[in-house]
């Protein structure tokens, strides 16, 4: 296929492709996060049971399925239920009302136990005739009382593999944690994962529970009882039914009281068991009650009850009067749990119990609520600083570039287009973090179409025709295209493997979008510019922005000369970034600290310390210590509170019912949002944000070391050292709160800042070859003044972009464009100054480029900047330049035996002068040949006739170094 | 915390070793490992004589770490010249 027929094909591809992409644009919905439609997001960390010793995989699918069922009964439409890491879960319940119902409904384990009450409860005192009614009234001591009882699994019935271990207060005997079964599950919420100080761990052997029992309203006073304090039984754990037993769970209301109960029936194997143990208990009561009780009443008081038992709560103890029921209850007519329940509980415990247990303990880590109004504010903050951002890059493009920037600003519609249709169409999930991932994707095509169009532009400078120029930029550009957005995509898939659900976002977008910014600035563009390459109006330079030879602009700079001072300053802003992190450390925020984060537009003004009592009257238990203030957001009420403070993600629920009940909240429960993370879930974060790093530093070094050298590959990781201790004492200075946004934007920052690096390598790389007698430094010098630009426009498009989010993005959004911007610049700065003189100073211990140095110290008495300036003749040779400053030496002696000599001296046809503006790029299909080093040699003087013989030799040799080094690397 | 102050400091001064002659061991990369494992290890160590905690940071813990810095990039260079006079360019 010709060159011609595969533009027309690619351009007709991306034509059917934009048509589909408009239809599917069209057609299809996008799918929105919850920062963007409103909702609640739960955590769940999985916790072994007896039934289940290991969270594993199968367990959590497990897990999620009930899960999905029991939001179906919430009537939530289009849950987002994932698995997260290996024992965790993400539910995402958009525009849910009761938060605490649903973490009632989705976390309760469901664990359902059957007992004999009477012979299973050991009694404080065991010669108290009522001690089976006569509980502990404080948790505390029902537990220290059944540690000192001995363990035991009477026929393998008990529902615990070992003892349970209990964490107290040691000060207030309070509760610090759900009980566990294993000792250092106890310790999840704490920092570091350790025994809080001031605490006690107690363990309860096997075969004995402590369960707790809730105040019951008695239908004889009709009174509510169920406010009072419940009292806590130490039973033997010898359960006679379980969960599994029963079916048809529903809710009812008891014909008695009306109350609402949950009815249900038996399987036949339970149905058996509820019989013979009923019937056992009432024979047994029948036995021990004293002669001449023959009515129901009288026999009430002495009848034993069996109790069921729901996660460690009674929920139900009713009586088995042997009067009514001397042989039992038939369990064919099912059986019925009557508890102080609301309906709407009630449904709830039928509806548990009907999708059935779960197979692990679920531990709510962390709950956020986007409000739905912020949610929307958020996405126009997003879309608006997209679509300027795109805007602002094409003017800047057009405005630098020209034709090639009208080229390549349809390269980023065309890109906008496809990746809009493919956030569509796969689907998306389209979240604050994923917007800002693809604005600076848009950053990444820009800068695709910027390394080509250099590229072009130095080939038409060159002197090339512009198809010859346009074929060759694209096949110069390519490599390093492939090579800096390869590392794009290594940080992208690092963060997405390792983040946190919202970071993930913001790496899945960045990497599609890399891929089809691949596509678009490479595939598309190339058709384009091939197709109108050999038309009239493309084939001015100027046209084009790249102006004549004479008008280029010409970096003539010693950067690896002035690298000291650059060294210096970094060191400077290092050693002052050591103080601050010393000093004033880092204001991380709750996604590493943990805690609570509430924002509530309250219907009615109050002061800050109405909320505080407010709180602190629920029974939330960080209230007292809590920050709270006034918020000036009018988007989301008149009256806005902040709290901050450490609230457990379960008490949120607490907070906003009684913040609504006592102040009520605007558009009822839209306006108010939290964010709420687990200790646990916070050192997950920082943990995953510090592995990441890690691993995408370990990752692209070995990348650039296959690519590139081992050598390269060192220089590139003390840039990247240098751009993340910058932008970390930026943030530690500045004491901007430090989220997982944050981190995600630091590891963006890694692959922008080695993307920027890789682009200067990649030039350093390929003019090795092609200055054989050129020292290290002026390789560097002379790539860098190529590549200078190049950086300062990509530079700049990014810098565009991040200035747009920071302006128009979201508090998020913000955060993101501020940690870019400041990696950004570092990156450029670190790409130029750190890394390439790092690499300098490296190669130049190499025997071959000591050589070189050596070389030209020899002849010239010191060593130029640029390859350009150098003299190599002898000046006692004709046709010979004057020796510039310092004076000439006489002719020097041979290199020492133990250094290499330098290659020999290709003969040019070169200016007879040193040139202090040599030809730039390597000469190409159809371009005039120009030296690869414009040298002043021993043949330069000759006659006509031997300058073009050496001219010819040159050609000759640089060929056979082309066929031998590779080409265009 | 302790860590990142100390890493951050040995990398401060690392910068200034280009207006050392380059006769590091490994050069410039070799001053930069002999910089950070220095200021690690000096600053490790007098935090832990003075039995702080791992987060607990001032701007002594700064100062704790710029002698082994020093001398991190001191040895290196001792290698450095050892290794030229043994194996004379």
């Amino acid at each position: 296929m010709t060159g011609r027929r595969r533009n027309l094909f690619v351009l007709l591809f991306v034509v059917g492709l934009t048509v589909a992409s408009i239809v599917v644009i069209l057609s299809q919905p996008t799918k929105l996060g919850l920062d963007l439609r409103g909702g609640t997001s739960l955590v769940y960390q999985g916790q072994p049971t007896p039934q289940q010793p290991e969270v594993d995989a199968e367990a959590i699918d497990r897990a999620i399925e009930i899960i999905r069922q029991r939001v179906d009964t919430l009537g939530v439409a289009e849950p987002e239920i994932n698995r997260v890491g290996t024992d965790q879960i993400d539910v995402g319940l958009p525009d849910i009302q009761d938060i605490d119902r649903a973490v009632e409904v989705i976390g309760t384990t469901a664990q359902m136990h059957f007992y004999d009450w009477e012979p299973n409860v050991i009694p404080q005192d065991p010669n108290d005739p009522n001690a089976t009614e006569q509980g502990f009234n404080r948790e505390f001591d029902a537990v220290k009382f059944a540690s000192k009882q001995k363990p035991e699994c009477f026929r393998n019935l008990c529902t615990t593999n070992g003892p349970t271990y209990y964490l107290f207060d040691r000060d207030s005997l309070e509760l610090l944690t759900e009980p566990s079964q294993e000792k250092s599950d106890l310790f999840l919420d704490f920092p570091r994962e350790r025994q809080p100080k001031n605490s006690v761990v107690v363990a309860v052997p096997q075969g004995t529970r402590v369960v707790e029992e809730p105040p019951q309203d008695d239908p004889a006073t009709e009174q509510d009882e169920s406010t009072g304090p419940p009292e806590y039984f130490v039973i033997r754990d010898r359960p006679e039914l379980s969960g599994t037993d029963i079916t048809s769970p529903e809710q009812n209301s008891d014909p008695t009281t009306n109350q609402p109960n949950v009815t249900f029936d038996f399987t036949d194997e339970g149905r058996e068991s509820f019989e013979r143990i009923t019937s056992r208990i009432a024979q047994r009561a029948a036995g021990e009650a004293p002669p001449g009780v023959t009515t129901a009443a009288q026999a009430e008081p002495l009848s034993d009850s069996f109790a069921i038992v729901l996660d460690d709560v009674v929920q139900s103890r009713p009586i088995i009067n042997f009067v009514e029921n001397p042989n039992g209850i038939d369990g064919r007519t099912g059986a019925q749990i009557s508890g102080s329940f609301t309906i709407s509980e009630a449904q709830d415990l039928a509806e548990t119990l009907r999708i059935g247990a779960l197979p692990i303990e679920l531990k709510l880590i962390s709950q956020s609520t986007v409000s739905a109004t912020l949610g929307q504010e958020a996405l126009d903050q997003g879309l608006t600083a997209g679509i300027v951002g795109l805007v602002i890059v094409t003017l800047f493009l057009l405005a630098y570039y020209r034709f090639l920037g009208f080229v390549a600003a349809l390269g980023l519609a065309v890109y906008a287009l496809f990746f809009f249709a493919l956030i569509k169409l796969i689907p998306i999930t389209l979240t604050l973090p994923g917007i800002a991932g693809l604005i600076l994707t848009i950053g990444v095509a820009a800068d695709s179409n910027i390394v080509i169009f250099e590229r072009i532009k130095e080939e038409v400078r060159a002197g090339r025709s512009m198809a010859s120029a346009i074929s060759a930029g694209y096949r110069k550009g390519i490599a390093t295209i492939i090579d800096a957005n390869v590392i794009t995509l290594i940080a992208a898939f690092i963060l997405f493997v390792l983040a946190t659900a919202g970071v993930k976002g913001f790496a899945f977008t960045l990497g599609v979008g890399t891929i089809v910014s691949l596509f678009t600035a490479v595939v598309f563009t190339q058709a384009v510019l091939g197709t109108l390459g050999r038309t009239a109006f493309v084939r001015s330079p100027r046209f084009l922005g790249a102006g004549t030879s004479e008008q280029r602009v010409r970096w003539h700079f010693d950067f690896t000369g002035m690298s000291k001072w650059f060294f210096s300053v970094s060191g400077a802003i290092i050693a002052i970034g050591a103080i601050a992190f010393a000093t004033l450390q880092f204001n991380l925020g709750i996604d590493f600290e943990s805690g609570t984060r509430i924002k509530a537009a309250l219907a009615q003004d109050a002061s800050v310390e109405d909320v505080r009592t407010t709180l602190s009257d629920a029974g939330i238990s960080g209230a007292g210590s809590a920050s709270i203030q006034d918020v000036d957001d009018p988007t989301f009420g008149d009256n806005v509170v902040q709290v901050e403070g450490e609230i457990a993600p379960a008490e949120v629920g607490k907070a906003q019912a009684a913040l609504e009940q006592q102040y009520g909240i605007e558009r009822d429960d839209d306006g108010f949002q939290n964010q709420s993370i687990g200790p646990s879930f916070g050192e997950q974060v920082a943990t995953n944000a510090v592995r990441a790093l890690i691993l995408s530093l370990l990752v692209i070094a070995i990348y650039v070391a296959i690519r590139f050298q081992p050598k390269y590959a060192v220089p590139v990781l003390i840039a990247l050292v240098h751009d993340v201790l910058i932008t970390a004492g930026v943030y530690s200075l500045s004491e901007r709160e430090v989220t997982s946004a944050t981190v995600a934007a630091f590891l963006t920052i890694l692959g922008y800042s080695m993307y920027d690096t890789v682009i200067v390598f990649d030039r350093i790389r390929e003019n090795e070859p092609r200055l054989p007698r050129a020292t290290f430094s002026q390789i560097v010098n002379r790539s860098m003044s190529e590549v200078f630009t190049r950086s300062i426009i990509t530079g700049l498009s990014t810098v565009f972009l991040l200035a747009v989010l920071l302006i128009f993005g979201g508090e998020t959004l913000q955060d993101f464009a501020f940690a870019m911007m400041v990696g950004v610049a570092s990156g450029f700065y670190s790409s130029i100054f750190i890394a390439s003189p790092v690499l300098t100073a490296w190669k130049e211990r190499e025997p071959q480029y000591r050589a070189r140095r050596a070389h030209l110290e020899e002849t010239m008495g010191y060593v130029p900047a640029f390859p350009e300036e150098n003299v190599v003749a002898r000046v006692d040779e004709p046709g010979a330049p004057e020796r510039p400053e310092p004076e000439p030496e006489p002719e020097p002696a041979a290199p020492a035996a133990a250094q290499p000599q330098p290659p020999p001296t290709p003969a040019p046809a070169a200016p007879a002068a040193p040139s202090g503006d040599g030809e730039d790029g390597a000469p190409g299909d159809g371009a005039p040949e120009r030296p690869a080093e414009p040298l002043v040699g021993a043949e330069a003087g000759g006659d006509d006739a031997e300058r073009r013989r050496a001219a010819k030799r040159n050609k000759r040799r640089q060929r056979q170094r082309r066929r031998k080094h590779g080409r265009h690397r | 915390m302790a860590a990142l102050v100390w890493f951050a400091t040995g990398v401060a001064l690392w910068h200034f070793t280009v207006f050392v002659p380059d006769r590091f061991w490994a050069g410039i990369v070799g001053a930069f490992l002999g910089a950070v494992v220095g200021s690690m290890a000096s600053g490790a160590a007098a935090h832990i004589a003075s039995g702080r905690g791992i987060g607990d940071t001032d701007i002594l813990t700064v100062l704790v770490a710029i002698p082994g810095a020093l001398i991190g990039m001191g040895i290196v260079y001792l290698i450095g010249l050892r290794t030229e006079e043994e194996q004379p360019a």
